[in-house]
């Protein structure tokens, strides 16, 4: 039976690094290919020894696809195609190349920067692996082999974020990566058609959660600001990613510029910094936002923070509400959830089971979920089953109407004679009928006998007979009169034939349009 | 109310031993790496609430890294102090254990978390005795324990039980637990667990169990039944011996997979004895028709083979893989013969098989193409079922992999120091050009395969890549002028065809280099000189094409071949001819204002390449040089040092003078300080921590070459100079340097934010100290009556913002009086400035406090009861 498999190495019931494995009738793709802020060591990219397990990796993978530019999603990436040494095409938006390999430096500069690391990937292999890079354009299909083929949708999460659906031959995936399902000042909703994936995976954020509006955010925002900087005071908002409003880096207060202005501004309560983001654990940004005021910098420095402390989200996830909304225009088959925390994540299962009827899964990094993609099968069942069914209690639950019964399936080439001989069936007929309407004040057998002569004339070489009760047999057309009502004069005529006589019912009918010769009359 | 009996223990004092353990161990460590190996005091007080925390399921620990790390701690904790005491001295760990097996709900986070920690303490015996005596151990790895209950569902719990598992089998007392509790049975059914990273680390752990119930058995036994294994091994090794008789083509690949860690990490004589007993099974899955675990068997065989306990060329092993070589398909063997063939020890015979079995896919392109009789062919005999070749190579979804595959394989052999066997490398390369050809359709099909080859291959990037790679690497072989010109033919066609991808370009132009550089260096090159002096003439040709393309990342590639090229090339004074009479230099040059900045970055470089040749080409009368106007090079690259937007082209700039300072570059030497100067002066004002790094760089070059000028380098073979005459230049270097303002450079570098950026200013100036002040010039400074107490760098900043804001002398008459062009204030600055001890802490990474365990542990109780409002959604 034909299946989809899905495997997350990263994303599976967390928000680490996305790495999904999905296998389609035989195609394996990897869906992003992000890293874990929270980790400076081999756990910060996803373990890719599960694939590279068997042999090369260019030869068991046959795309990448990339969603977008958040490092997340994109991260590890130099490290898989120029130092693991994935290959193959790896495919994302333009808007998303343009911009990757700017955080990518960022990210490099943090870890060669704070940590002194030399074992990293370096400027030249950010460069190499965006060569590699094909760039799509919005709803363009690609035509990955002569097999699988990929196409991308507007998600709406930040520039260039896309969804991308994934099909080889009538199976398909469609994967969200993150998407938004409100417009905002810079950013449209994400889109997708009635595609009717047997699978979408989606993104689960905010699986239980239903978002404010942006606008009162904003307005929070602004007033925070204002209010700082009328008593006097300075504001960072230190910030790690573009897309978004940009004002310092590194975001997360760990190093470099960022971290050096809140060292000044820090001892002064009339400044504030508003982290817009999660911060990892160790870091400045983490500290501050968990309340400690007392923090130890380095020559064991106690840096006392006084300044006020914000946190502020404007990320553009799609809330519960959203997810809810994609998965009723997408009309997929199954949903996986991803990226999300596994307790949310079983609310919103649960809630998509519910409303949706389809299967839902979120498994946990490392395990794969098979589905198996039958095709949908129309299958004539016999009143007989149908009766014994209904007697016995068992009536259609939302749309689903379980039966036993035992399915006879044959694949022969027969004559429809024997068919018909071996269903038992009678065969049926197929007629077309037409009206034609004839200017004759006559009655109406003498009209049909000018017919039958005009016929007989004209198809010398076709069985043309007036039958007993009036009407007139052209091979197997059949030609009745029937009055008309209303006006004396016009009479009208039934022609029908069946549809293996469509010539010469066809000609005739034209024949008779015509009118009948005044030499007959 | 389980944080009431910690809740006191926070005030609580710590306990006595610990603090006068700890206190005398970070006396004696000093360093901050051992500190962090200790439970100090800080840590000792912090844990109890930690516990606390943890053992609460009402509380929220979103973040997994926080426990991850906690993790982290203890491993290094326990690896560097006694386990039962890290117990005893901090009770709640142990009552965090048993609170947590006590919670009706707990989380699977924790309780996964809580089986990977009792582990950790588990591997040492003394502590799993106290563990075992209070019954820890049977209630948490037991059947009663986590394994029956409804969390086993979740693949955390099995992964944390199977690796508290795997870190407490350090000792036999482990082992016996594990044997007697029917853990090793449960270890079994893991193996097919759903979740890879549980099945894995369950092998893993099989691996590890039987290679240490087995360390100390060393002899080989007369008679494999009559060995006394124990226990633990016996029913490992029968349970991997009914894995690989039963049907189960899972189990089989589990075991195999087992097999393979066994032999590749273990080399002891039992392995022997192991592979005598489980070979008949495992020689009986090669014979299946077909054979179903290929790679795994490829895996396991690769592994025994580089086991010194197997090289033994009567070892039974080579016959299993001379039957391996013959049966598996080829698809799967490819791997197996490249490993063979770089094996140490290994019967000429396999590999010679080995050989025959990576060039039989090339043989058959190569026929497919050729009349029957015309060629050859790479194999006098055809050792596998070439029919079998033939199907894989005549459908769609196998030809394209099975080429790939064999190309890889056959370029990594050439990259062995020494070849096992005679490679026929001449029609090696021949099959290489063809499938190339068969690629672009350039090849001529001679077969019924040879039409199916050429419509599959037809356009076939990935093919297309591996051919390319290959063809490259064949360079380094002699090959006659017939096999070149058809070698420049391909590769002409590949840099032309507008069909041509960006990743295959870059592959022709690898190739291509790797041809050129390998005919200019060849003994024979004056023979082929004529024929590749012809192929530059249309390389150039198409190259000028290819840094017009409409993609970056062709013009990039297109570029960065140039410069290589230029770079090993450059002496051929026939190339020199052929680039200079082309477009391509001008072209270059207008690439310096590509719109994208990669383009621009690669443009410097090529252009930093290539102003070397126009000065070689202008000194000779005769030859016109009117593309490059190598006057204003060093302008426009100073002008993109100073007003590019972005940091690649910076960079590059930066790089290209580097390079220029070191080789003497004739524009340099015109006026180097007045060059260096400029440079500094740019680099000063740059936001890049790299461009500032390369500025440094510069800085160190022109220092060394200065000092080394003048004598004063610390060479053991120069004259030593009179102590006048040192004197002498080193205040003439010290002046040059003020004229320039390198100090003012580097110090403003000290200061930076960048860690790296400091780290380097601060080596450069610990080195120059030492240069600049010896003795007897200190005794100027102390003569002044100044202080030579050692200032950090506020001191340091607010001096360099007195000598930039203005020159005013300092009534104070201290150090920071004199501006950075007076020597003497340059020397105090010097000499004041506590550089050994910034060295010191720039040496340790910026986040050496967050990342230690009581920031960790703050962390953690300070996140109770935030994390809900702040999660993780920034991304």
């Amino acid at each position: 039976m034909p299946e989809i498999k899905v495997t997350p190495l990263g994303a599976g019931q967390d928000v680490g690094r996305s790495c999904i494995l999905v296998s389609i009738a035989g195609k394996n793709v990897m869906l992003d290919c992000g890293m874990h802020m929270g980790y400076n060591d081999d756990r910060r990219f996803p373990d890719f020894s599960y694939i590279t397990q068997n042999g090369r990796l260019t030869d068991f993978l046959d795309c990448v696809i990339i969603s977008h530019f958040h490092l997340d999603h994109c991260g590890a990436l130099p490290y898989f195609s120029e130092m693991v040494g994935y290959d193959g095409p790896i495919y994302m938006t333009h808007p998303t190349k343009a911009i990757c390999p700017i955080l990518l430096e960022d990210y490099r500069k943090i870890t060669v920067d704070k940590k002194g690391e030399t074992n990293f990937f370096t400027s030249q292999m950010i460069k190499d692996c965006m060569k590699k890079v094909v760039a799509v354009h919005l709803h363009q299909t690609i035509q990955v082999d002569d097999e699988l083929e990929i196409k991308a949708y507007y998600a709406g999460h930040v520039l260039g974020a896309a969804m991308f659906q994934i099909k080889v031959g009538s199976e398909s995936v469609v994967y969200t990566g993150d998407y938004n399902m409100t417009p905002d000042r810079h950013l449209g909703a994400a889109w997708i058609d009635k595609c009717r994936p047997d699978l979408l995976i989606s993104e689960s954020t905010y699986a239980t959660t239903i978002r404010d509006s942006k606008r009162c955010r904003e307005r929070d925002f602004l007033k925070k600001v204002h209010e700082s900087v009328e008593r006097g005071g300075k504001v960072l908002i230190p910030v790690f990613a573009l897309g978004r409003v940009v004002f310092a880096t590194p975001g997360m207060l760990h190093a470099g510029q960022s971290l050096q202005i809140f060292r000044k501004w820090a001892g002064n309560e009339k400044n504030m910094v508003i982290m817009p983001g999660y911060c990892v654990q160790g870091t400045v940004g983490h500290k501050i936002l968990s309340g400690q005021r007392k923090l130890e910098m380095e020559g064991r420095q106690i840096l006392e923070v006084k300044m006020q402390v914000e946190y502020m989200s404007f990320s553009a996830h799609a809330d519960a509400k959203g997810i809810m909304q994609l998965i009723r225009q997408a009309e997929p088959r199954s949903v996986l959830l991803v990226h999300g925390e596994a307790k949310k994540m079983e609310f919103l299962k649960q809630k998509i089971e519910q409303e949706f009827h389809v299967n839902c899964y979120m498994p946990a990094n490392g395990e794969t979920t098979t589905l198996f993609t039958s095709p949908n099968i129309p299958v004539d069942i016999s009143l007989g089953l149908l009766k014994r069914e209904s007697a016995i209690g068992n009536t259609p639950v939302n749309n689903d109407f379980p039966l036993s019964g035992t399915a006879i399936l044959s694949f022969r080439l027969v004559s429809p004679e024997q068919a018909l001989k071996e269903l038992g069936l009678g065969e049926h007929q197929l007629r077309f009928t037409c009206r034609v309407h004839i200017q004759d004040p006559r009655k109406e057998h003498e009209m049909v006998l000018r017919v039958y002569n005009h016929l007989k004339g004209v198809l010398k070489d076709y069985s043309v007979q007036h039958l007993p009760d009036g009407s007139i047999m052209v091979e197997s057309i059949l030609i009745q009169a029937t009055a008309q009502s209303e006006d004396q004069g016009t009479k009208v005529l039934l022609v029908s034939w069946t549809y293996q006589d469509e010539e010469l019912g066809s000609y005739l009918t034209s024949l008779l349009k015509k009118g009948l010769p005044q030499t007959t009359a | 109310m389980w944080r009431e009996p910690w809740g006191g223990r926070l005030s609580s004092p710590p306990v006595p031993g610990a603090k006068a353990r700890t206190a005398g161990l970070r006396g004696a460590c000093g360093s901050a790496k051992k500190t962090r190996c200790i439970m100090d005091r800080e840590c000792s007080q912090l844990l109890p609430s930690v516990c606390a925390v943890l053992a609460d399921s009402r509380q929220l620990v979103a973040d997994d890294t926080f426990l991850e790390k906690f993790l982290d701690w203890f491993k290094t904790l326990t690896e560097t102090e006694s386990s039962l005491l890290l117990l005893q001295e901090n009770p709640c760990l142990t009552e965090l254990i048993t609170c947590v097996l006590k919670l009706k709900d707990p989380s699977s986070s924790t309780l996964s978390f809580i089986l990977r920690l009792t582990g950790i303490f588990a591997a040492s015996e003394s502590c799993f005795q106290y563990l075992q005596q209070r019954e820890l151990l049977i209630s948490l790895f037991g059947e009663v324990g986590p394994l029956s209950s409804a969390l086993w569902e979740e693949a955390s719990v099995r992964s944390g039980w199977v690796q508290g598992v795997h870190s407490m089998v350090q000792h036999q007392s482990a082992l016996h637990f594990l044997c007697s509790c029917g853990a090793i049975e449960v270890i079994f059914t893991l193996q097919g667990d759903p979740s890879l990273f549980v099945a894995s680390a369950a092998n893993q752990l099989l691996v590890h169990m039987l290679t240490f119930s087995l360390q100390s058995f060393q002899t080989k036994p007369e008679n494999i039944k009559d060995c006394d294994w124990p226990i633990c091994a016996q029913k490992l090794i029968v349970h991997i011996e009914e894995s690989l008789k039963s049907n189960s083509a899972s189990r089989i690949k589990q075991s195999l997979k087992l097999l393979t860690s066994v032999f590749g990490c273990c080399h002891d004589l039992w392995t022997e004895v192991l592979w005598s007993r489980l070979s008949e099974p495992i020689v009986y899955l090669l014979e299946e028709e077909p054979v179903h675990a290929g790679h795994s068997l490829v895996d396991l065989f690769l592994s025994m083979a580089r086991s010194p306990v197997f090289s033994c060329p009567e070892c039974s092993l080579w016959t299993s893989v001379t039957c391996a070589l013959e049966h598996l398909n080829p698809a799967q063997v490819g791997r197996l013969a490249v490993g063979v063939l770089k094996l140490q020890e290994c019967p000429q015979a396999v590999k010679i098989q080995a050989l025959s079995v990576l060039l039989q896919p090339m043989d058959c392109v190569l026929k497919a193409a050729s009349q029957p009789l015309e060629y050859p062919g790479l194999l006098n005999r055809s050792v596998n079922d070439s029919a079998t070749v033939e199907t894989l190579l005549s459908c769609r979804s196998s030809c394209a992999s099975l080429l790939c595959q064999t190309l890889t394989h056959l370029e990594e052999l050439q990259y062995l120091t020494c070849l096992p066997v005679d490679l026929p490398h001449i029609p090696l390369l021949q099959s290489v050009v063809t499938i190339l050809q068969f690629c672009i359709g350039l090849a001529t099909p001679a077969s019924c395969l040879g039409n199916k080859i050429s419509r599959i291959l037809i356009g076939c990037f990935r093919v297309q890549r591996s051919a390319l790679d290959i063809l490259g690497a064949l360079s380094h072989w002699e090959s006659p002028s017939v096999f070149i010109g058809s070698v420049f033919d391909i590769l002409l066609a590949y840099l032309k065809s507008p069909d041509t991808s960006p990743t295959v370009l870059k592959k022709s132009f690898q190739a291509t280099l790797k041809w050129l550089v390998s005919l200019s260096e060849a003994p024979s090159s004056k023979d082929h000189w004529q024929q590749t002096e012809q192929f530059l003439q249309d390389l150039f040709l198409v190259l000028q094409k290819r840094l017009c393309s409409p993609y970056w990342e062709v013009r990039d590639s297109a570029l960065e071949f140039l410069t290589l090229l230029v770079k090993h090339l450059r002496e051929k004074e026939g190339f020199r001819q052929v680039l200079f009479s082309s477009e391509v230099p001008k072209l270059t040059e207008d690439l310096l204002e590509d719109p994208e900045s990669y383009v621009r970055a690669s443009a410097v470089t090529a252009m930093g390449q290539l102003s070397f040749l126009t000065h070689l080409i202008s000194k000779k009368p005769g030859v016109e040089n009117g593309n490059v106007k190598e006057k204003s090079i060093v302008a426009q690259l100073k002008e993109i040092l100073s007003t590019d937007s972005e940091g690649f082209p910076r960079r590059a700039v930066i790089s290209v003078f580097i390079d220029w300072l070191r080789e003497g570059h004739p524009d340099v030497l015109k006026d180097t300080e007045q060059f260096v100067s400029s440079v500094l002066q740019a680099v000063n004002s740059d936001l890049d921590w790299e461009v500032k790094a390369g500025g440094l760089e510069l800085a160190e070059v022109f220092s060394a070459q200065l000092l080394g000028r003048l004598g004063l380098a610390a060479c053991p073979y120069a004259a030593v100079l009179s102590s006048a005459t040192r004197s002498t230049h080193l205040s003439e270097s010290l002046q040059i340097f003020c004229q320039v303002k390198l100090f003012e450079f580097l110090f403003g570098a000290l200061c930076d934010c960048d860690r790296p950026v400091a780290q380097k200013a601060c080596d450069i100036l610990i080195a120059l100290k030492a240069e600049l002040c010896d003795e007897s010039s200190l005794k100027e400074g102390t003569s002044a009556g100044l202080s030579t107490e050692a200032r950090g760098i506020a001191w340091l900043e607010e001096t360099l913002r007195r000598w930039s804001s203005c020159a005013k002398p300092c009534p104070r008459g201290d150090a920071d009086e004199a501006g950075s062009q007076d020597p003497n204030g340059v020397l105090l600055v010097l000499r004041t400035v506590d550089l050994e001890g910034l060295h010191r802490s720039l040496n340790r990474s910026s986040d050496h406090i967050e990342k230690s365990p009581q920031s960790l542990l703050q962390d953690i109780l300070a996140t109770v009861g935030t994390l809900e409002e702040n999660e993780a959604d920034c991304y």
